[in-house]
């Protein structure tokens, strides 16, 4: 696969004149158009239900990086392995996990995904693959080689793919990840999320180079990658070609998605250090809009997309009521499952 | 997990009412082959202890319940799988862990035994308090002995040492006569005296000691095993007063001449019949301080020492309470005189199983009970009636109502 | 019966796991080829071949983030840390991800792996290469820590940890690797969690682990000789989990608690060990709990300052005599 960098203009150009090259086929394009509405409404009822002190702590939204997790997640296979950040709530639900869980988690209920044990930053469903959401920056990479050695280990054909930002490509246990996957030639794909911001900072004024993922490629042997990651179909490709070569022993991949989050890097931020007249011009690049022209342009009919659409707003609506009605966990589970036979024990 | 391949070991029926059993100990850890018919663990019901076997064979695959820990019938204890299968040799977990709250991480002893500093100012170590407090010693004595000898502290080898001091001669049939008359002589001037001055008054209540007696039954031959004299009614009535003085300070109190002096600790009479060739009464120290076996011990000493003749003047000073206890004949209550300064004594007599109404939820019922009168006489200038009457209430409450099996699970 | 020294029965340990089960794999510095800088792995590459004793770069996150990945998955990974003091490098993995994991996760993933390391000083590495660390490990809740003092034990133990559903840190004595002891034939498993009773006595308990615990049966001969000093000493062996009856039992025996650790003083091991014989069993102490400890400053390299820092035999007698005849 080619290195294809996409600036804002090009990819714009590049739809509105692209063939109408079909290898993706309808099907997988309502899957991928359905993933990023209800990811888009699930996190949007995420966000209300924190002003309505119903989710507690700290929340991390997805908002705007819907298609960087659709992406992946359909190209995924079932037995695929994800790791993700504590801004994890898109990609556990690209993988299929229930809206209830989801929401569940964030509202600390019994029908969460982990019984509100873990909470929004820790978001693990091993059924869908979903191997854990990580809030301690960075230490996940390492963990997700550790997945892929085992593959490679027992010849087992899954891929291990991990999620970060852009801030993770500064701290020590990305460089050790990148280096240690590419040296083993691991089925491993890493997918850097560059929103452009670090926490409250632009990313560029804590980092060397432009693109802090690609442009440290050269560093491990790998090839620099950079795609427009608001277009799911781009994303898509990529996914699949990286996910392939993976598992067919070619080793890892290191993939920046370009792409920008609507809010503030958790609830408490409201964002103010955005310059003005940036989020809008984003706005105007919101996947979802350009999906929704990309299925007009696919002959798509509005009756089939009004109805994915509605579809979504009542499942959120079943989920909030699901987890509204949801009591908290029973207290046993305070002590329960510290250690493998399920208690906490330290001494006899 | 209890599958179908596993057997569950669930604590097993042990008696009609009982509903519930305390593990005591394991005999076989988790791991080992167990043979049907071994002994699996040791369980405690309010009525009995005993040995559960194993049903079935296999291996000790989980303890669910551990020691010290109560379970319903039919609960769950342990697991026995179908054997050591195909599975490798694991590691045995060695976690047999009491069951204990994740706050209660670390079993704090609660309770505590006697003072940590004698009266001269020299300190027991927390080991020698607990040992004189179940050996019913006296620690006022012991800090002496210490200060004698030179030392800093009370610590186990000085009770040791006390412990093994030679015991009292068994009580014989027939005492010394020669000083039996004097003691008759001089008690009885006393006697009289008291009885001139002291305006008495007799109260007396009924008390049910059908639950305290099971458990002295119990543990009767345990205890005699253990302490090598019989386990009576008397230090459990001893005990009960302690803590009812708690509440009632004035009867532990000494009458001067205008005031009522209460004091901070219980020094107990015990007034010991000389084979009917008089009485004394000698004193137990600091019984606030002591356990029931402690009280016990002691009670038993100086009650030996006082029919084997002993006693010394130190012995028969310094009371603030006394007990006669009049059982041995049947009698129904007794008036004992006070023994100035103290301003009340208790008395005990017969305890027998007699017919007593027992409410229930069904209707009144009529059953045999285990009766027996407690009575007080006290010196109606300390206090009242009603101050009196309130005291055996609390007394008799503390006699029905108490864990005494609890109490005698502290042995030494 | 045979003769093992102790960094054989590291090599030993691992290789009997590794042929009992082939989804035991090993990886960290200079293990394979070079059979580790101590000598410990020696064989294991030649036996298993490069895809299962795996060379890493210098990467200790790496080392112990690739070990949890693969534990989460199916594997029964060892990771070696060459020195205990590198924990310090990768800590995050074990204070905040391998130890959370099973908790946060409401059971759904768990850590079956063994990060073993070399632990101790008394080999004149300087401060950065000879801390004793048990204690930074006990202190997460999590993980299970244990600490052999003799060949058997090390075998025993290291079956019993790759056996383990839990992370285990399976602290080795530097010092100690050249120690030599009798190792029975064939398949050697012991149990975590348990301490052992190295000689049996009545006068006081003399707790003790890894390096400490040779030097402490050292000093209670000493003390028994020459001073009559009947002192029971217990090789603690497992920090978590703790095996506090044997302890305890032992207290209730002798009244008297001494711990002699080789951590610098502040929150060491033996701390902990004295919370909890204060707390339960208060009532069956004799006198002052007390803790022998190297002194609560970095280690010098210099070898006659780092043999005064460490508890030495003589130390142990002297403190022991000093506080028993006062």
């Amino acid at each position: 696969m080619e290195s294809c960098e996409m600036a804002t203009e090009q990819s714009a150009a590049a739809t509105a004149s692209a063939p109408r090259n079909d290898d993706i086929g309808v099907e997988t394009r309502l899957e991928l158009f359905r993933l990023q509405v209800e990811i888009r409404d699930c996190e949007k009822r995420a966000y209300d239900l924190f002003l309505q002190n119903m989710i507690k702590g700290t929340s991390h939204l997805s908002l705007g990086q819907e298609a960087v997790a659709a992406g992946f997640g359909v190209a995924m296979r079932k037995g695929d392995k994800s790791f993700c950040t504590y801004r994890g709530h898109a990609h556990t639900l690209a993988r299929g996990a229930a809206m209830e869980g989801v929401l569940g988690e964030l509202m600390l209920r019994d029908v969460g995904l982990m019984r509100g044990k873990g909470g929004s930053m820790h978001l693990t469903s091993v059924e869908h693959g979903v191997m854990g959401s990580y809030a301690i920056v960075g230490a996940h990479l390492p963990i997700a080689c550790g997945s892929a050695w085992r593959a490679q280990y027992l010849g087992q054909n899954d891929v291990s793919v991990c999620f970060f930002g852009d801030g993770t490509t500064n701290i020590g246990a990305f460089h050790e990840a990148l280096n240690f996957a590419a040296v083993w030639k691991l089925p491993v794909v890493f997918v850097c999320e560059n929103n452009l911001y670090m926490e409250y900072t632009p990313i560029g004024e804590v980092t060397a180079v432009k693109h802090p993922a690609a442009d440290r490629a050269a560093s491990y042997g790998l090839e620099r990658i950079v795609i427009d990651g608001n277009d799911a179909d781009i994303v898509y490709r990529t996914a699949q070609a990286a996910l392939a070569k993976a598992r067919d022993g070619g080793g890892p991949s290191l993939i920046e998605c370009m792409t920008y989050r609507h809010s503030g890097h958790s609830r408490a931020d409201p964002a103010k250090y955005r310059p003005p007249g940036e989020l809008e011009e984003w706005m105007k690049r919101d996947p979802i809009l350009i999906y929704r022209q990309r299925l007009k342009e696919f002959d798509v009919d509005d009756k089939t997309v009004e109805a994915i659409v509605a579809h979504s707003r009542a499942k959120v609506e079943a989920a909030t009521a699901a987890c509204k009605a949801s009591p908290a966990a029973p207290v046993e589970l305070l002590t329960a499952d510290v250690y493998a036979d399920g208690g906490w024990a330290w001494r006899n | 997990m209890v599958d179908a391949m596993s057997n569950a070991v669930i604590m097993p029926q042990l008696g009609e009412t009982v509903a519930e059993g305390k593990i005591l100990n394991w005999f076989k850890s988790v791991g080992d082959e167990i043979k049907e018919g071994d002994n699996l663990f040791e369980v405690e019901t309010d009525k009995v202890t005993l040995e559960v076997q194993a049903i079935v064979a296999g291996r000790l695959d989980e303890i669910r319940v551990g020691v010290g820990v109560v379970a319903k019938v039919g609960e769950v204890v342990a697991v026995v799988g179908a054997g050591a299968a195909e599975t490798p040799k694991s590691a045995r977990p060695a976690m047999q862990t009491l069951v204990r709250s994740a706050f209660e991480e670390v079993a704090t002893p609660l309770g505590r035994f006697g003072a940590a500093k004698a009266p001269n100012g020299v300190r027991a170590t927390p080991l020698a308090r607990r040992l004189i407090a179940q050996n019913g010693l006296d620690i006022a004595g012991l800090a002496a002995e210490v200060r004698r000898q030179g030392g800093e502290r009370i610590d186990e080898k000085v009770v040791r040492a006390a412990l093994a001091a030679p015991a009292p001669p068994a009580p014989t049939a027939e005492g010394e006569v020669v000083m039996l008359n004097a003691v008759r002589l001089r008690t009885g001037e006393r006697l009289a005296e008291n009885w001139r001055t002291i305006p008495h008054v007799f109260q007396a209540i009924e008390i049910d000691f059908t639950i305290l007696d099971r458990v002295r039954r119990q543990r009767r031959e345990a205890f005699r095993q253990a302490q090598g004299f019989s386990l009576t009614y008397l230090p459990f009535v001893a005990r009960a007063a302690c803590l009812a003085i708690e509440a009632f300070p004035l009867i532990n109190a000494r009458l001067a001449d205008k005031s009522l002096v209460l004091s901070r600790e219980i020094h107990l009479g015990i007034a010991v019949d000389l084979a009917h060739n008089g009485l004394v009464v000698p004193v137990v120290r600091n019984v606030g301080d002591l356990t029931l076996v402690g009280l016990a011990k002691a009670m038993n000493r100086q009650i030996g020492r006082a029919r084997a003749a002993k006693l010394t003047p130190d012995d028969l000073s310094g009371g603030t309470y006394s007990i006669s206890n009049n059982g041995a004949f049947g009698t129904a209550f007794t008036a004992p005189i006070v023994n100035a300064p103290q301003v009340a004594v208790l008395s005990t007599d017969a305890i027998r199983l007699k017919p007593a109404v027992v409410s229930t939820s069904q209707g009144d019922f009529i059953a045999p009970r285990m009766l027996g009168m407690v009575g007080q006489s006290f010196d109606h200038r300390a206090f009242d009636g009603a101050y009196s009457a309130a005291f055996l209430s609390r007394l008799k409450q503390i006699l029905e109502q108490h864990d005494w099996g609890e109490d005698l699970g502290q042995a030494s | 019966m045979a003769e093992l020294s102790y960094r054989d029965a590291v090599a030993r340990g691992i290789a009997q796991e590794m042929r009992r089960d082939r989804n035991v794999v090993f990886l960290g510095e200079d293990i394979g080829k070079a059979g580790g800088v101590f000598k410990t792995t020696v064989g294991l590459y030649e036996e298993f071949g490069p895809l299962r004793v795996r060379d890493t770069p210098i990467s200790e996150q790496a080392i112990l983030g690739a070990a949890m990945g693969a534990a989460m998955t199916g594997l029964r990974p060892i990771a070696e840390l060459m020195f205990a003091d590198f924990l310090a490098v990768c800590f995050d993995y074990v204070a905040n991800e391998m130890s959370k994991l099973r908790y946060m996760t409401n059971g759904q993933l768990g850590c079956p792996l063994v990060i073993r390391t070399g632990n101790g000083g008394g080999v004149r590495f300087g401060a950065q290469h000879s801390q004793s660390i048990e204690n930074w490990t006990m202190m997460i809740p999590g993980v299970k820590v244990v600490a052999p003092s003799s060949p058997v034990d090390v075998i025993g133990l290291m079956a019993a940890a790759v056996r383990d559903p839990d992370p285990v840190i399976f602290h080795e004595h530097k010092a100690l690797y050249a120690m030599k002891g009798e190792v029975p034939d064939g398949e050697i498993v012991d149990t975590l969690g348990t301490a052992k009773i190295l000689r049996a006595g009545g006068d006081c308990t003399i707790a003790a682990l890894a390096l400490m615990a040779p030097r402490a049966l050292a000093a209670a001969e000493i003390l028994k000789r020459e001073r009559g000093i009947d002192a029971e000493v217990i090789d603690v062996r497992s920090l978590v989990p703790l095996d506090t009856r044997t302890i305890l039992g032992s207290v209730a025996k002798t009244g008297r608690l001494f711990t002699v650790e080789e951590n610098p003083r502040l929150c060491g091991w033996g701390a902990e060990i004295a919370s909890i014989v204060a707390d339960e069993a208060f009532w069956d102490l004799d006198g002052p709990i007390v803790r022998i400890t190297t002194p609560h400053i970095p280690l010098p390299a210099a070898d006659h300052l780092e043999d005064l820092a460490l508890p030495s035999a003589a130390r142990i007698v002297d403190k022991v005599r000093r506080v028993m005849n006062g």
